[in-house]
């Protein structure tokens, strides 16, 4: 059963008198506990489609369908309400907040996410999560500490500790050589598993196909295979 | 509110240089509302330490109390109507001690009242900063103007008027001192003061305001306050605007992980408050601690009730800088963030 459906998605970006169609129609359904990787070259629109399906910027015209609902047709507030506790997100860059710990960006996510875990869960929940992207070692490390690797996998970690739905993973592996990137993208791989995720990526670095169970190709604002 | 603290433990000279910006600014403007209160003190403590009621001027006197003269007729009538009534007089004069040493001073006396100090006749009561000056109970003083002399006969505390210290003489002297019958002014205690046709009526405070100089000197320094309040407030604006410009990418991070934007004001609220909570905790100590050594010649009265009215307003103006600051968070677009490099 497909857990989130973009249907004839457009969007128009207006640049003065031009206006650029980047997105021509796009239709996609992914599946949970599948990898969807987004590949293409640059300009095709396929880290465009990922924030429109992740709700970062409005569709111009076409359907989200997720949970059954129309996200073009939600409140930004109820969008806001999905992105914090149905989606999670990992960035090219970690983007961690960087006044904050390992340990602390997990309970920062769980705080946002307005979790009903007890304190005691949360803690038990954080440790867990720590103990699967191997990074409890490091749980009161600030992010300027990490290596390229050990942020990712705590950006990993941060975006799926209060068990969204569906996690968006634009170009994750992008900062980090081809060792990190791989050991990153099995952590994704096994999490999606596990954890039966749904998991949309953006990549352009066709090494880490392999680590995925869909390959959608875009070009020119359209899906072409 | 843990990751504003975080951010501010994190990030300790930033919060640092604008929480020292803010010690310095209430501090002054402390220490000047200190010093306006002094001269206010100083000016009129005769004047401001009377109970809230009603003053009296003769109608010709154009509001001005030195020009009054009321009527001796209206003054007994007025003083039979309302018992708790007194009419006094202030004029300024000097005084030669017995080593022929001028002391400049300001004449007061009074009709039988308790809101005065009681001289006989050939008799003085003078403010204590005479006494520092060497002026001993039992002296004998004299004035060019008055026939007879003067035996002080004690001292009282912060009597000031026009920035002279203060003297209490009977009122047959002070008549021969200035060849004046009447007196200038009526003064009825209690809020349900008459309305008099004879004579002008003024507040306590408008009557301070017909004082020389006492409105001109507490607009000048009321306003360097107020100058002061208003700077803290854009401080914050612009300190803030200047943080939430370099975490532009935090906010949309923030944003885009779904974090309210009521959390995010609520985060630069809470380093508002308590980096003007300790900023001010500490102008207090100190401004308390410089009335104690403050020098004696030194003018300078900062009472509890003016710290803590200042440190609200500070407070208040804290908050709307912060808060107009914050505006530029509410605009923030989490996909800016996300487009730009690390944070």
């Amino acid at each position: 059963m497909s857990a989130f459906i973009i249907d004839e998605v457009k969007k128009t970006f207006s640049n003065g008198e031009v206006e650029e169609e980047i997105l021509k129609g796009v239709n996609l359904s992914l599946k949970e506990g599948e990898i969807t990787a987004l590949i293409g070259p640059s300009g095709s629109g396929k880290s465009t489609i990922l924030t429109i399906a992740a709700g970062l910027q409005k569709a111009s015209t076409g359907e989200i369908m997720f949970d059954g609902k129309d996200m073009t047709k939600m409140s930004p507030e109820e969008v806001r309400h999905i992105r914090a506790t149905d989606f999670g997100f990992v960035f090219q860059s970690s983007h961690l907040v960087p006044f904050l710990t390992v340990e602390e960006q997990l309970q920062l996510m769980l705080d946002v996410s307005e979790t009903k875990m007890s304190k005691k869960e949360q803690t038990n929940a954080i440790e867990e999560m720590l103990k699967l992207v191997e990074m409890e070692h490091r749980k009161e490390s600030y992010p300027s500490s990490l290596s390229g690797g050990e942020r990712q996998r705590v950006a990993i970690a941060r975006a799926i500790i209060h068990r969204p739905k569906i996690l968006f993973a634009d170009e994750p592996t992008a900062s980090l050589d081809t060792k990190r990137s791989k050991g990153v993208m099995e952590l994704l791989q096994e999490l999606t598993r596990t954890l039966k995720l749904t998991t949309l990526m953006v990549t352009h670095d066709e090494e880490m196909l392999p680590y995925v169970d869909r390959v959608i190709t875009m070009r020119d604002g359209y899906i072409v295979e | 509110m843990k990751i504003a603290w975080k951010e501010m433990k994190k990030n300790k000279t930033r919060f640092l240089i604008l929480g020292s910006i803010i010690f310095l600014v209430s501090f002054l403007t402390f220490i000047i509302s200190g010093l306006a209160n002094g001269l206010s003190q100083d000016n009129a403590a005769l004047i401001k330490d009377l109970p809230q009621g009603q003053f009296y001027l003769d109608k010709d006197a154009d509001k001005t109390y030195n020009l009054s003269k009321i009527d001796e007729g209206v003054q007994q009538q007025i003083l039979i109507d309302h018992p708790e009534a007194t009419a006094f007089s202030v004029q300024m004069g000097f005084v030669n001690d017995e080593d022929d040493k001028q002391h400049s001073l300001a004449f007061v006396t009074s009709t039988d009242s308790a809101l005065f100090e009681k001289v006989k006749e050939g008799e003085i009561v003078l403010d204590r900063s005479l006494q520092e000056d060497g002026i001993q109970v039992g002296d004998v003083l004299t004035n060019n103007q008055f026939s007879g002399e003067f035996i002080v006969k004690g001292f009282v505390d912060q009597q000031k008027y026009s920035h002279a210290p203060v003297a209490f003489i009977d009122m047959t002297n002070y008549q021969e001192i200035y060849r004046v019958m009447e007196m200038q002014t009526i003064f009825i205690p209690g809020k349900d003061a008459p309305t008099l046709s004879a004579l002008d009526s003024f507040s306590n405070k408008e009557f301070l305001n017909a004082i020389p100089s006492y409105n001109a000197e507490q607009m000048s320094l009321n306003m360097i306050v107020w100058f002061l309040v208003i700077i803290s407030g854009m401080l914050f604006a612009i300190f803030f605007y200047m943080m939430n410009v370099q975490k532009i990418g935090l906010y949309g991070i923030l944003k885009a992980i779904g974090m309210k934007t009521i959390s995010l004001f609520k985060m630069i609220w809470y380093q508002m408050l308590v980096i003007t909570a300790i900023s001010l905790a500490l102008s207090i100590a100190l401004s308390q601690a410089f009335s104690l050594i403050a020098p004696e010649g030194m003018p300078f009265h900062l009472t509890m009730d003016t710290v803590l009215m200042l440190s609200a307003v500070f407070m208040v103006v804290g908050f709307i800088g912060a808060t107009i600051s914050g505006f530029q968070v509410k605009n923030i677009e989490p996909l800016q963030a996300i487009q730009q490099g690390e944070m």
